[in-house]
Order: structure tokens, then C-alpha cells, then sequence
């Protein structure tokens, strides 16, 4: 009984990133997109 | 340490592509050769015509074989030297067929330019006393403009010329 409060205070005491998470992933998506991108342009020319 | 989860996904992410970036960057390096265009090949910036390709005859467009050409050009401020046509005139246009595999060399006498044809991957960095050299194979017909892009003085913006690829 004891034990479980305490994992709940724990779980209540971690940060929610859920949206960090999300916006780190954009940029990634971002960055990785435009490099494909750039890679095409200069292998079409 | 603790680590949230998703704090662990992104510095993998993060390490990684840096890993990745690094690793494209050393094939290219050292598998494929690739280095900035001026490749310490020097030549006395006030006698540029001691290097044959730079002697008034061999400026311009030279079709050394079939689909394979040498331009060689002195760039000064602020003009493109690509030679002079059978009447004399300075060649401000250069055609040159589709599918041709170029090799442009190029010189500065006097201050940095650059040599850009805007529009494909020839750009390149001018610098006096070296020799900038970059092989290509213009794939796509059209007209390109030469252009300086590295600021070289109060003509700067009227340093340019043409490069026509035809079918």
C-alpha cells in the first residue's frame, strides 16, 4: 500500500513532454525533409 | 541520472543524425574526392597567360571530343573573359550540346569573384593565383546566366555572361 503512493507521487512528479516530444519530431521531420530535398535539387541539375 | 523516456528517443535522434552527418561527410571527403574547387593549384595571378589555358587563343569554349569541352575563363573586374569570336568581339555567350561533359577552369588576375551558372551545380570561388576547376555534365537544355557572386567591386552587378545548352 505504501509502496504504491509512492509510485503514484512518482508518476505524478514526471514531467508531461508529450508536446516536447511532438515539437522535437517537427523539427526532425523538417530538417530530414529539406536535406532529401536539397539532395534532389543537386542531383537533377 | 534519470532520463525521461522521450528525452532518451531525442538525444538518439539528436546523436545520431549527427553520427549520420558526419559519416556522408567523410564519403564524400574520402571516397568520392570532393574538395573546394581552388585546389591548390597556383599560378602567378599576374601572368595568368603562362598557364596555356588561360593564353588569349584557348579562352572560351575548346571542344577537346565528341561531348566533352574545356571552358577556360579569366574572370577580372568586372567581365568574363571567355575569349573572342572569328570577328574579334568578345564572346559573351557560349553554347555549348546537351549531354556534354564540361570541365570549366577558371582564374582571377586581380580580386575574389565568383562563378556561378544559376540554375545547375557549377559555382565555384574565384580566388587570384589559383586555378578553380569543376566538371560537370549539363543534362538539361536552356539558358543560364553566368554570374559573379562574390562581391568584387562597384561593377560587381554588371559581371556576368551566358551559357546556352541546346538540344
Amino acid at each position: 500500500m505504501v509502496s504504491e503512493t509512492n509510485k503514484n507521487l512518482g508518476d505524478k512528479n514526471e514531467p508531461d513532454l508529450r508536446g516536447t516530444f511532438a515539437s522535437v519530431m517537427f523539427v526532425l521531420a523538417f530538417i530530414v525533409i529539406s536535406w532529401f530535398g536539397v539532395l534532389g535539387i543537386f542531383l537533377s541539375r | 541520472m534519470h532520463l525521461h523516456k522521450f528525452e532518451k528517443i531525442w538525444l538518439v535522434f539528436g546523436i545520431g543524425s549527427l553520427v549520420l552527418f558526419m559519416v556522408i561527410l567523410g564519403y564524400g571527403a574520402f571516397w568520392k574526392g570532393t574538395h573546394p574547387q581552388s585546389h591548390g593549384q597556383i599560378i602567378d595571378p599576374n601572368n595568368v597567360e603562362a598557364y596555356d589555358a588561360f593564353k588569349p587563343e584557348n579562352l572560351g569554349v575548346n571542344k577537346v571530343d565528341e561531348k566533352r569541352y574545356v571552358i577556360n575563363v579569366v574572370a577580372s573586374a568586372f567581365n568574363y573573359d571567355l575569349g573572342t569570336d572569328k570577328d574579334g568581339n568578345a564572346v559573351k555567350t557560349i553554347r555549348i550540346p546537351k549531354g556534354s561533359n564540361v570541365l570549366f577552369q577558371v582564374t582571377s588576375p586581380d580580386v575574389v569573384h565568383g562563378f556561378n551558372i544559376a540554375g545547375t551545380n557549377v559555382n565555384m570561388m574565384i580566388e587570384p593565383g589559383y586555378v578553380s576547376k569543376m566538371e560537370t555534365v549539363l543534362n538539361n537544355p536552356g539558358e543560364y546566366t553566368i554570374v559573379c557572386n562574390e562581391y568584387c567591386g562597384v561593377g560587381h552587378h554588371l559581371m556576368f555572361g551566358t551559357l546556352e545548352v541546346y538540344e
